[in-house]
């Protein structure tokens, strides 16, 4: 076993590559705010330069398939770029996008060439950004149950209906989504999966107010929207994997999204709260010394090491092609409800300091503020805590003979 | 990165997994739990010629010089009986309490015999007022002769019965050291009984006037013998963890067949989601144990600093175990209870296992100030 990556020599002058031009192509000037919603137009913009120069040196999506604008890099090569963008706090890509991690994937196993061509280098290339369209008002934990309706006419589908807790703030440029090509056939058969450029007429996106935006990779997605499709006409060639097949292809990023992608890294919560109990005093010593805070300290870290360690399993299990079965969305429901459990052990470490974002009365620049609104939000994008239950239940075979198989990935 | 195992460790699980079932049934197991006879048995005589008992024990000892991980996965097999005797007490805390605190000719002494199974070095540390910490360490080496002379009482001694010998922790006269010092079992005033009940293996030893050799002290001194003890607990724990591991993989594979099979309400109890809950609860458990543990694993095969985990290893790994058992109790009912199911055999050992070398909350206290906090 080897729980790190190992770098040859080769591999150790492509870090230095990638830290010099790092530092060639970095903007100075990138500010991390402790919630999304604070991200400026200005510093998103920067953020999808970098990604656009990333993406030029296939470094964006490293181990994508370089005929479709990935990069054709060893898993030890993407380590090698995520670890040296994390010295500057960033994650690759730079800011929410879930076209490459999650919609590109699907195109990746379903789409015909003509598609792969069509769609995949400017996501993968940094080019558009993308936004996933899936929750409705009807269809939450009931995906299939959507009811926005795609009708062909002639070349083009005309798509009506509602998305909801969905994209970023700053807008994007294709959006995917899942729709009923079919009113009367049965669950699972009526589905059509398309990629549909944000900018169409009869296109409304309205920002929803919620507790706080989940931070979805990169630099956060914002605030969360409700999207309208009013008579939206779509061309026929967007719909991706067949009519009435859009469930099938849906499996393949729920797969990821629950999980089965896994990730590696340190929490930077842990590293943030165990340095404001060092440095901050209370009754003449560090809070550091008080036991009852050390007892809660050590859940929070325990809590934080076993999702650790769920996702670095993960991250091996997908890149080395293992049979993954319930392991995804085991990560996932460990992670949503440690977070939750790990707040309430900061509530009671910190008190009302967790609660504000006051310079002067909160903690940790806010990023602790944060954290308590994040750990409900983070519970339910992607599929409720639940939810993961039920997946797992279906894929360890509980109270069945038959297993019900993993999301199908691209190999 | 690569979390897999190596094709001889696969080799190495599979053999062993064969010889379990074979050696021990659970009808062995349960006439195991019932008599208290452990070691020497006609299983335990065979597991120990298979030599894998020196997994931990360096070649130029006579072992097998195993790597830590090799040794995990021998014991997540073990675990899944789970196979009682002193393996972990003695193959692998004996074998590291002499390589980190032993002289050479100790050594020499004792690790080719520990390897071979000719004799059996149990730890005994804990008293009456139960502790892993230091200062509760009361037995003291009266200074007799070349050697020491020692009377009172260790308790709550895991494998103490099956011993051949027994590695004990003493402090010295003037208080201010506590070394380890090597006494056989059926050596004159040394009288041991096992304590009834759900205690796995515990047992209570007397020392009456009992003479140790000059020879006989770890390391020739009792300085410096808490220290190398704690060395070779550090390096004991993921070890045990790794059958802990294993022992919960074995509860949780019982859990999900009885889902299947267990029909009420006209229907398997799967497909309940409280009953879900459960299994899922415990495989979250299981998980967490496997991980931490073979992060510590690899880290003491890598040589890289390795006392946080060592104490989030022992953490985890012994709460899951505990919990697993409980889950499983929930999942199976009234039929988990009866001891010929054989599920029971795992929630006594889990107790045990959860206060051996520390329990979650000693580790907890111990990660908090290996993490500098």
């Amino acid at each position: 076993m080897d729980f790190e990556p190992r770098y040859t020599q080769e591999q150790e002058e492509f870090r230095q590559e990638v830290r010099e031009w790092l530092k060639d192509n970095m903007p100075p000037d990138i500010v991390q705010p402790a919630d999304p919603i604070d991200l400026t137009e200005e510093q998103y913009q920067k953020r999808r330069d970098l990604g656009r120069s990333l993406g030029s040196k296939g470094w964006l999506w490293p181990t994508a398939d370089p005929q479709y604008g990935g990069g054709g890099l060893s898993l030890d090569h993407a380590v090698v770029i995520e670890e040296e963008m994390d010295t500057y706090g960033m994650s690759v890509p730079p800011y929410y996008d879930s076209g490459g991690r999650l919609g590109g994937a699907s195109i990746m196993v379903w789409g015909t060439e003509e598609q792969k061509q069509q769609f995949l280098p400017p996501i993968l290339k940094g080019e558009v950004r993308t936004w996933q369209l899936l929750s409705e008002p009807e269809a939450g934990s009931d995906l299939a149950n959507v009811k926005t309706t795609a009708e062909r006419d002639g070349d083009e589908y005309v798509i009506n209906g509602q998305k909801i807790y969905v994209g970023s703030s700053l807008g994007c440029d294709m959006v995917w989504t899942l729709t009923r090509t079919d009113t009367e056939a049965p669950r699972h058969q009526n589905l059509g999966w398309f990629m549909i450029p944000s900018d169409l007429p009869g296109i409304t996106i309205q920002p929803m107010d919620l507790l706080i935006s989940g931070g979805e990779g990169g630099a956060g997605s914002g605030v969360k929207n409700t999207v309208f499709f009013d008579n939206v006409r779509v061309p026929a060639t967007n719909l991706i994997g067949g009519e009435n097949e859009g469930w099938k292809v849906a499996t393949t990023h729920l797969e990821l999204e629950h999980g089965t992608g896994g990730h590696i890294g340190r929490n930077w919560l842990v590293d943030r709260l165990f340095e404001y109990c060092k440095t901050t005093q209370r009754r003449g010593e560090p809070l550091t010394k008080d036991p009852d805070v050390r007892e809660r300290l050590m859940d929070v870290y325990i809590e934080a090491e076993i999702s650790r360690l769920f996702q670095l399993r993960n991250y091996w299990m997908r890149h080395s092609k293992a049979n993954i079965t319930y392991e995804g969305p085991q990560a996932s429901y460990y992670r949503k409800v440690s977070g939750l459990r790990m707040s309430g052990a900061i509530l009671d470490i910190l008190g009302p300091s967790a609660l504000t974002y006051d310079p002067e009365r909160g903690a940790a620049e806010g990023h602790i503020e944060a954290h308590q609104r994040s750990a409900i939000v983070a519970l339910h994008p992607g599929g409720t805590a639940d939810i993961q239950k039920v997946i797992m239940a279906r894929r360890i075979g509980i109270g069945r003979e038959v297993r019900e198989r993993a999301g199908e990935l691209a190999s | 990165m690569d979390l897999s195992l190596t094709a001889e460790q696969e080799m190495l699980k599979s053999a062993v997994s064969r010889f379990i079932q074979q050696e021990y049934p659970k009808e062995t197991l349960l006439e195991m739990a019932e008599t208290g006879e452990v070691a020497p048995s006609q299983p335990w005589r065979k597991l120990v010629e298979t030599g894998w008992l020196g997994i931990v024990v360096p070649e130029e000892y006579g072992g097998e010089g195993g790597t830590f991980t090799d040794a995990g996965v021998l014991f997540e097999e073990l675990g899944r009986g789970p196979v009682p005797g002193p393996h972990i007490s003695s193959s692998v805390m004996g074998t590291f309490a002499i390589l980190e605190g032993g002289t050479e000719e100790q050594k020499r002494d004792w690790l080719p015999r520990l390897a071979r199974g000719e004799r059996s070095l149990v730890l005994a540390v804990t008293e009456a007022d139960y502790s892993w910490w230091e200062e509760d360490v009361h037995l003291v080496a009266q200074p007799s002769g070349d050697g020491f002379q020692l009377n009172g009482a260790k308790v709550y001694v895991m494998d103490a019965t099956s011993a051949t010998h027994l590695l004990c922790a003493v402090r010295s006269e003037d208080g201010n050291t506590v070394g380890l010092v090597i006494i056989s079992a059926d050596a004159p005033g040394v009288s041991t009984r096992n304590l009834p009940g759900f205690a796995w293996h515990l047992a209570e030893i007397k020392l009456e006037n009992v003479a140790v050799a000059g020879s006989d002290v770890l390391g020739g001194s009792l300085n410096g013998g808490w220290d190398a003890l704690q060395r070779a607990i550090a390096k004991t724990i993921p070890i045990m963890g790794a059958f802990q591991t294993g022992a919960s993989q074995m509860v949780y594979e019982m859990s999900v067949d009885y889902s299947r099979a267990r029909m009420q309400f006209g229907t398997p109890i799967g497909r309940f989601q409280r009953v879900q809950d459960h299994i899922i609860n415990l495989v979250n458990q299981l998980d967490a144990a496997r991980w931490t543990n073979y992060e510590a694993l690899w880290k003491l095969d890598n040589h890289r600093p390795v006392q946080d985990a060592v104490h989030l290893a022992k953490a985890v790994g012994s709460e899951a175990y505990y919990q697993a058992c409980n889950f499983a109790h929930e999942v199976h009912a009234g039929l988990g209870s009866m001891t010929e199911y054989g599920l029971t055999l795992h929630t006594t050992a889990s107790r045990t296992l959860y206060h051996y070398l520390g329990d979650p909350r000693f580790h907890r206290k111990r990660l908090a100030d290996a993490l500098g906090l």
